[in-house]
């Protein structure tokens, strides 16, 4: 990860110090969101927020915290059936936005005679196939080198929750506990409740059990994490006091 | 015209599981309010609302104009409402949506046709001159319980403000600014309060499968895009009526609406109780060494 120990702050406009660009004998330098680049060879950043490079990988992008969410790549998200039509579903990923569309085909052992039935108001797990700016993006539910759904597919009961996109790229860390600063599902989880979750990148977050009071408890104390930015052991205390006045 | 953001089948179902089993999601009892905080700003008449996370803000302005002809003793009092888009992208300047319309009628059904505000003490010049007093109202953020908060703002601001003191001499009258004259709150009468009830359908309870009426208070955006009817109760806290309102949706028993209104004045005793604490609690701030009593011309009445 960032081999400097003091965090990099930009602005849109700024210049990045070259040293701060890290080189790779083998590599090309990839760019993440919020930088520009613009031929032959300045870097822009778009955006304000924390410069993260990674060296090893060759990567570098700016980490911010923005209200609107736009799709990537790659992105996992929670999308809303908006309507469907004869050969795809349109989704919506945030309010106020145009569709993106999910071809009906996309679903795991999908086929012409056998496909899955969503109505309006069904929610969905996906990844974001196709993004370009200007253009709706695609979704698609299967991996499309291995034909298997690896998780994704229809959500159905359990509850909708907005996060901050900050706090769902946080959520969706591998070691979400010591790079992200989140600890409340793992304390939760110690705490002996039973819950499945699954986060978009778009800032919602699904939370289902058997349980209306454990879901009920799971999302007060994501959304009250995320809205206090608490730190981890504050979260500790949020998930105690929680407990407590569950049972 | 956009349309709000619907909620997907998941939350619908989910927050009519939870409320038929008596919980909500931000952990809150069924008639209990969110977080409420009032402001008044430096200059008199400015009342700044935040009920949980919706805001609005009122503001009080006078001048000086010429009364109606078929009410000459009477002076002028308008309550504007707007809803920007600031406030939900729902909401389109100058095409005032159902809620906006529902709400200024409501606040004229409260606030003026319960004579809150003694017009006739507004008349100057009989048929001449009269005060014309505005109340603008602006929401700058949306999370439902429009209602509640808005009257609220307009209360609130109508009672902190303060406008220039006149006199007459003869036949020529005299408008003082704040600097001759200290300015003079208007002539209240009472203080009336919204308490919007949002009804959820029923549940059988007890073995003889009696019907009950769920029904919540201080409702978020995401639960009133879901309820199947509201009834709004103004009254004041002695348990006066203004009016009472219930635009359509599903029918209610009447014995819930009894039990409405008896709750709703509870509720009203703790909001008007709310505000006469900040009005103290802001002239004690303005009135720092004790002087505005000597500056006031105004005679008791």
């Amino acid at each position: 990860m960032a081999t400097q120990t003091d965090k990099v702050y930009v602005l849109p406009g700024d210049e990045i110090d070259s040293a701060l660009i890290p080189s790779h004998p083998k590599h090309p330098l990839r760019l993440g969101p919020g930088l520009r680049h613009v031929p032959p060879s300045d870097l822009f950043p778009t955006t304000a927020g924390q410069l993260v490079t990674d060296r090893r990988k060759n990567l570098i992008w700016v980490e911010s915290n923005g209200g609107r969410y736009i799709p990537a790549v790659g992105d996992l998200v929670i999308g809303t059936i908006h309507h469907g039509a004869a050969d795809f579903f349109y989704v919506t990923l945030s309010d106020y936005t145009s569709n993106a569309t999910l071809p009906q085909l996309a679903f795991e052992m999908a086929s012409k005679k056998n496909r899955p039935q969503l109505h309006s108001g069904n929610l969905v797990y996906a990844r974001v196939s196709l993004a370009n700016r200007h253009m709706d993006p695609e979704l698609e539910c299967v991996s499309p080198s291995t034909g298997k759904a690896e998780g994704l597919g229809p959500l159905s009961e359990g509850m909708l929750y907005s996060i901050s996109l900050g706090m769902a790229r946080r959520l969706l860390m591998r070691k979400s506990a010591e790079e992200g600063k989140v600890v409340v599902l793992d304390e939760l989880g110690a705490a002996g409740l039973a819950f499945e979750t699954a986060v978009g990148r778009n800032g919602k977050m699904w939370v289902n059990s058997k349980d209306i009071k454990t879901v009920l408890v799971v999302g007060r104390a994501v959304t009250e994490t995320d809205e206090k930015s608490l730190t981890v052991e504050q979260q500790k205390k949020l998930v105690r006091r929680l407990i407590k006045e569950m049972a | 015209m956009p349309r709000e953001a619907e909620p997907s089948q998941n939350e619908k179902d989910f927050i009519l599981k939870a409320v038929r089993e008596g919980h909500r999601l931000d952990g809150r009892a069924l008639d209990e309010f969110r977080q409420l905080d009032l402001k008044f700003g430096d200059q008199y008449g400015v009342a700044d609302v935040t009920l949980g996370k919706t805001r609005i803000i009122a503001k009080v302005t006078a001048e000086v104009t010429v009364p109606y002809t078929d009410r000459p003793f009477d002076g002028i009092f308008t309550i504007t409402t707007e809803l920007s888009p600031m406030a939900s992208p729902a909401f389109e300047v100058n095409r005032p949506t159902e809620t906006e319309v529902l709400l200024s009628r409501l606040l004229e059904k409260t606030v003026r046709r319960s004579n809150a505000l003694d017009t006739e003490s507004l008349c100057l010049v009989a048929g001449q001159k009269c005060w014309s007093i505005r109340v603008d109202l602006h929401v700058l953020s949306h999370d439902g319980n429009l209602i509640d908060a808005s009257c609220l703002a307009v209360v609130a601001a109508l009672r902190h403000f303060r406008k220039p003191d006149t006199s007459m001499e003869g036949d020529t009258l005299t408008v003082y600014t704040p600097a001759e004259r200290e300015p003079v709150p208007l002539s209240w009468l009472h203080s009336p309060f919204c308490i919007t009830f949002s009804f959820f359908g029923s549940i059988s309870v007890g073995e003889d499968g009696e019907e009950k009426d769920i029904w919540l208070l201080d409702t978020t955006l995401l639960e009133e895009q879901l309820r199947v009817s509201s009834c709004t109760i103004s009254m004041n806290k002695h348990g006066e009526i203004c009016q009472v309102a219930k635009p359509g949706g599903a029918p209610v028993e009447a014995v819930t609406v009894v039990q409405c209104s008896s709750l709703a004045l509870q509720k009203v005793k703790d909001l008007s109780d709310f505000v006469d604490q900040k009005l103290a609690e802001d002239s004690k701030h303005r009135n720092k060494g004790g002087l505005l009593a000597e500056l006031s011309a105004e005679n008791a009445r």
